[in-house]
């Protein structure tokens, strides 16, 4: 072997005895409300928030975009604050009120936010969507007249590819209008809407002269 | 079932006769439909339909051929995209998100070397580690692959050679991930290490090992994967020049940098059947390299393209890592998912070129823009990716929309020992563009003229030809100008704002599909087919193989279908997941799919449409020609009262037969000259765009912020102008990354020094200006109701407008990107250096005062302005080539009016001694040539 190759973690250990990397943490119960559900897992002590909520909570509403905290894919609201869940311990969110994406709807109505990034065009390939959601989300409890700057600094630490954010920041203004009462709120696509006509309208009238 | 269906006409006595009989055409509200959320049919939305079948929507670029076909129910109007519910939600599923039961996590072993020889791999201790179920080396896998066919040169994992650091070397699959990564530390490989090349101008020679090996073809000893010389025109007329403008760029390579981490599950069916999940832009292409590389046949394949979070270019080549999860789960029977993380992402790249690019332009006295000298060597990386092709693009797609007196471009792509280089938004012109550009606004520094009328008295008109023989069909190029001029009251602001503030003006210039498909086949496969069904329910179903990366075209696709049948887009469901149900489609490239899959579309939609108005003209007697369809609703033309319910027409066309089904396909028309490459760059339509963008600079910190952009993009027709703003603003957002901020960084010890997002920047909102998007609409006469691409050719022009803004603003030509603070400031110093001046706040603020030139340029503009309307409007079908600026005839062939034009694809050898940097690959010899020589 040539020279010395760069040291990776990757990096195979080259007639090195093999170490354990990795000490097996011990597993402890996790519990946490979860869109307002108590959930009650078992995770290994140093597992990290995003891993379970994905792995073992099932929220995979809950995006993995680059585990150092830099997209905000991964936003969760804790508490009420949005919060990077790829930097956050489970552990350290113990016994919390935790809020993915899948909190937002209440059952078949859409948030406003949600119907708003649809309509706006504020969701492009969508991978995103779910953390600008939540930090929107988070803004807009606080503030629902928010400025196109106090949206600015909600999302800034969300990353988006697609759209540019302007689209975004529409949205969101969509959705504080929808907040402040100013506009209403769509209603669900799932709700009943049976067919006046199955068999569309009585027999037409023929035109004069046709007969049949 | 009678209460509602004849609604109250317009008022008594003015719509019934004396006779008690009604008066055709005077019923006010038309009868309601059935079905659908909505009770009542609506009425036909006049504003949507075009003017040439009655309607209200005007048309100044003239009428179309689908216009008797369109309903005005869904296209040209702001549609959310039709999956967005399942992304607001977080229920669409992405590659990451496939959880099947059983599954097991696979690993990737990533070379730590830059160029080495596996000499050995024993994987003895990792198949020891308890957990550890299947472990895959390149001898599973000896079969090579790639996207083009011409250049299949990568393998599942190295076999003998790895080409960069990162680059696999083995896999293994464990029952979590914690098991899979400590069975990475396990493999004990021996390398031999290798001299590594990272400077693609060292590319150029000749190595002792060159990084791949392409037997006779071999151009000597290099690394050189492909050249390009191409010649047209006549260059006697690039001596002396009126004016000149040379320009030596160097732009670093960027990344997709899209959201979504690649991922990929693979599972073996019981009945021994490949499932493979991944988030693919080409699913097609993965079919068949997974094919090849399994070797088995595609139809014991089913390749489920996932919700796709973001692509761009970055995930449309088969990779590796698809390969290595079908052999892990080939071995060890259970579902294998591998997800990469973000450095990963880096080390599989196929982001934008490293380039260097050199740009010679010339303009003769009349402002004519007489030659373009292009010489553009590419930094391919470690494989070939898509660089065939992008080594063609870097110059022919810098062909229009000028008309010039001749074109000269030498290209090469070099292989080096970094992650591969691949296609990426814009592909192959965005780096081209930008000098081109540039040059432009240069060359009308020099001849005291307003840039924009320099271009304005320059462009190719609508059904032209270019010099290298593309076929030009709608052109809004003229228009996109003189809408951004206005919108950014330009002429009030051109040069005439303090140092410090600047506005700069790029034009941009794209394919809307590429006319030839990758994989040509020679039973003349369509590019594009879709599959249509209507059963008795009456929704119908699409299944197309177009893939959704977010771009809208699973909505753009459920549009037409809607406006040709007249169905709210509710009962359209476009199916597009699953290689086993969908047909053959090409995939997410190229800007086709909109103009391709809608055709096809279309197609199948007019036969279904067809079918249920012969229906309908059974049961009321009056011939098709004479119905109209409105929504879910078929009645007579002159008595909206005469009518069949859709459903009633459908289930009289599916008597005898059942669900009705059509299928529709596109296929280009033939096209493009006969020279080497002439086929690249070949297109059914092209997209044309124009922006302006101003900027701030900060000329003591050489901070750049772009504050406002007015942006101008010809997409012929905007089937859903929410998505087309999305693609424009999103365009503007990528193109300014790559101007001011974002760069893969390589160490001088060849490593990848940002692989990840904070490194590696990408604007945030609050880098971001405000962006004006306008859409121009040209109505492309083969376009899916007259659209072109709106997704790749927006982001070329934001680069050179910002460049162009600059110097507005500090009187400074920099050609080196990303324009980082300390490139600008270094630019800053050197000019102050050169001057009197020591504060930088005294720097001059560049200006113009018109030369005599300007009025000429202008009444040309003028006269070219009536001349393009009227061949837009196709009232003048005049063949218009490339060289009539220049007072040819288009009539003859341009080698027998003008003595020296000429059309070449390799170099004469007494031009060798004077090419460019990219061009001297040209001095070696290819080994088939070179016989006895070494």
């Amino acid at each position: 072997m040539r020279g010395s190759p760069p040291r990776l973690w990757r990096l195979s250990m080259v007639g090195s005895e093999h170490i354990k990397m990795i000490p097996t943490p011990v597993k402890n119960i996790w519990s946490a409300e979860v869109n307002g559900t108590p959930v009650e897992v078992l995770v290994p002590s140093n597992a990290v928030l995003l891993d379970v909520l994905r792995d073992k909570v099932g929220t995979l509403g809950v995006k993995r975009g680059c585990d150092l905290g830099t997209c905000g894919c991964c936003t969760v609201m804790v508490d009420g604050t949005p919060r990077l869940s790829c930097l956050c311990l489970a552990g350290q969110v113990e016994g919390t009120a935790i809020t993915t994406v899948e909190g937002l709807a209440d059952g078949a109505h859409l948030a406003p936010i949600q119907t708003c990034f649809a309509e706006y065009g504020g969701s492009q390939c969508g991978f995103c969507t779910p953390g600008f959601l939540i930090s929107a989300q988070a803004l807009l409890n606080e503030n629902d007249t928010p400025t196109d700057k106090e949206i600015a600094c909600a999302i800034d630490g969300n990353l988006c590819r697609c759209t540019g954010y302007q689209q975004i920041i529409e949205s969101i203004q969509g959705a504080a209008a929808i907040h402040r009462g100013e506009v209403d709120a769509a209603a669900p696509a799932s709700d009943a809407h049976p067919d006046p006509h199955p068999d569309g309208p009585d027999e037409p009238k023929m035109p004069p002269g046709h007969a049949r | 079932m009678s209460g509602g269906y004849r609604q109250q006409p317009g008022g008594p006595g003015q719509t019934t006769r004396k006779d008690g009989k009604r008066v055709a055409g005077k019923q006010a509200f038309p009868p309601p439909g059935s079905g659908g959320s909505k009770p009542n049919m609506a009425t036909r939305d006049l504003d949507f339909i075009p003017e040439s079948v009655g309607g209200k929507e005007s048309q100044p670029a003239g009428s179309h051929i689908h216009d008797r076909v369109r309903t005005g129910t869904s296209v040209g109007k702001e549609t959310p995209l039709v999956d967005s519910n399942a992304k607001v939600t977080g229920q669409a599923w992405y590659g990451d998100d496939v959880r099947l039961p059983n599954e097991i996590i696979g690993k990737i072993l990533r070379s730590p070397h830059h160029y080495a020889r596996i000499k050995s791999i024993d994987t003895t201790r990792v198949e020891a580690l308890p957990g550890v179920l299947a472990v895959a080396t390149g001898a599973d896998a000896p079969q090579r692959f790639g996207v083009l066919p011409v250049t299949k040169d990568e393998h599942a994992m190295a076999v003998d050679k790895v080409r960069h650091v990162g680059d696999l070397v083995a896999c293994v699959a464990a029952i979590d991930e914690a098991t899979a990564l400590e069975a990475l530390n396990l493999f004990d490989v021996e390398w031999e290490v290798l001299e590594p090349v990272f400077d693609p101008k060292k590319g150029l020679e000749d190595a002792d090992e060159p990084i791949h090996w392409r037997g006779k073809y071999h151009l000597a000893k290099t690394n050189v994967q492909k050249r390009v010389f191409q010649e047209f025109g006549d260059r006697s007329l690039v001596e002396n020049p009126h004016a000149e403008s040379h320009g030596k760029w160097k732009m670093a390579g960027v990344h997709h940098g899209f959201t979504e981490p690649h991922a990929v599950v693979a599972h073996w069916d019981p009945n021994g059947r490949l499932q493979l999940y991944t988030p693919q832009q080409v699913p097609h292409y993965t079919h068949r390299a997974l094919s090849t590389v399994l070797d088995i046949p595609m139809h014991q394949i089913n390749v489920i393209r996932t919700f796709v979070g973001g692509g761009f270019g970055g995930k449309s080549d088969p990779f590796p890592h698809e390969m290595c999860a079908a052999i892990l789960a080939r071995k060890s029977g259970r579902p294998v998912r591998i997800t990469f993380d973000r450095e990963e992402v880096y080390w599989i790249n196929r982001g934008r070129h490293p380039s260097h690019i050199e740009v010679k332009m010339t303009a003769d006295e009349d402002a004519r823009i007489s030659g373009f000298d292009i010489d553009a060597l590419i930094d391919g990386g470690g494989f070939a990716s898509f660089g065939h092709v992008t080594s063609y693009y870097n110059g022919v797609l810098a062909t229009a929309p000028y008309e010039l007196g001749s074109f000269h471009y030498t290209g090469a792509r070099v292989w080096t020992n970094k992650p591969a280089s691949g296609a990426m938004r814009g592909h192959g012109a965005v780096n081209t563009r930008c000098a081109v550009e540039v040059g432009l606004d240069e060359m009308a520094e020099t001849m005291q003229v307003d840039p924009i009328d320099l271009r304005l008295a320059n462009l190719l008109p609508p059904h032209s030809r270019t010099i290298s023989g593309f076929r030009i069909t709608s052109n809004g190029m003229r228009e996109a100008l003189e809408k951004v001029r206005k919108g950014s009251n330009w002429d009030e602001k051109f040069r005439k704002m303090p140092l410090g503030k600047g506005i700069g003006i790029g034009c941009g210039f794209f394919i809307s599909g590429s006319g030839l498909p990758i994989h040509w086949d020679p039973n003349r496969f369509p590019h594009a087919t879709v599959h249509m069904q209507v059963d008795m329910d009456g929704g119908v179903t699409v299944h197309t193989g177009a893939a959704d990366i977010g771009q809208g075209s699973t909505t753009a696709i459920a549009q037409v279908v809607s406006e040709v049948l007249a169905l709210p887009l509710e009962m359209i469901h476009v199916r597009s997941h699953e290689s086993d149900t969908s047909p053959v489609d090409l995939g997410s490239y190229s800007s086709r799919v909109t103009f391709m899959n809608a055709n096809a579309a279309i197609r199948a939609a007019l036969e279904i449409r067809e079918q249920l108005l012969n229906a309908a003209w059974e049961i009321l007697g009056y011939h098709p020609n004479n119905l109209i369809m409105n929504d879910r609703r078929i009645y007579y033309k002159h008595d909206p009262a005469i009518g069949v319910s859709y459903l009633k027409a459908l289930h009289k066309a599916q008597e005898d037969k059942g669900a009705l089904i059509a299928s529709g396909a596109y296929r280009s028309p033939p096209m493009g000259g006969v020279h080497k490459g002439a086929a690249a760059g070949l297109a059914p339509a092209y997209s044309f765009s124009a922006y302006v963008a101003e900027v701030d600079v900060d000329v003591e910190t050489g901070m750049i912020q772009c504050t406002k952009v007015w942006a101008a993009h010809d997409c012929g027709k905007a089937l859903n102008p929410l998505a087309v703003k999305g693609q424009i603003i999103g365009s503007c957002h990528m193109g300014l990354g790559q101007v001011l901020s974002e760069k893969m960084v390589y160490g001088r010890t060849g490593h990848l020094q940002n692989a990840n997002l904070l490194d590696y920047k990408i604007p945030s909102v609050h880098e971001m200006p405000h962006v004006e998007p306008i859409i121009v609409e040209s109505c492309d006469p083969e376009g899916p109701f007259g659209a072109k691409e709106a997704g790749e050719g927006p982001l070329l022009p934001i680069l050179p407008a910002v460049v162009n803004a600059v110097y507005d603003a500090i009187g400074i030509r920099l050609r080196t990107l990303p324009l980082t603070p300390d490139v600008v400031f270094k630019g800053i110093e050197k000019t102050l250096k050169a001057s009197e001046f020591d504060d930088p706040t005294d720097l001059p603020s560049p200006t113009l005062e018109f030369s005599s030139m300007q009025p000429k340029l202008v009444a040309r503009a003028q006269e070219h302005r009536i001349r393009d309307k009227a061949r837009q409007r196709t009232e003048d079908t005049s063949p218009y080539v490339n060289g009539v600026l220049f007072g040819f005839d288009p009539t003859l062939p341009l080698e027998d009016q003008v003595e020296g034009w000429r059309t070449a694809t390799e170099p004469d050898p007494e031009q060798l001694a004077e090419l460019g940097l990219a061009g001297r690959a040209w001095l070696k010899k290819e080994q088939r040539e070179m016989e006895g020589e070494n």
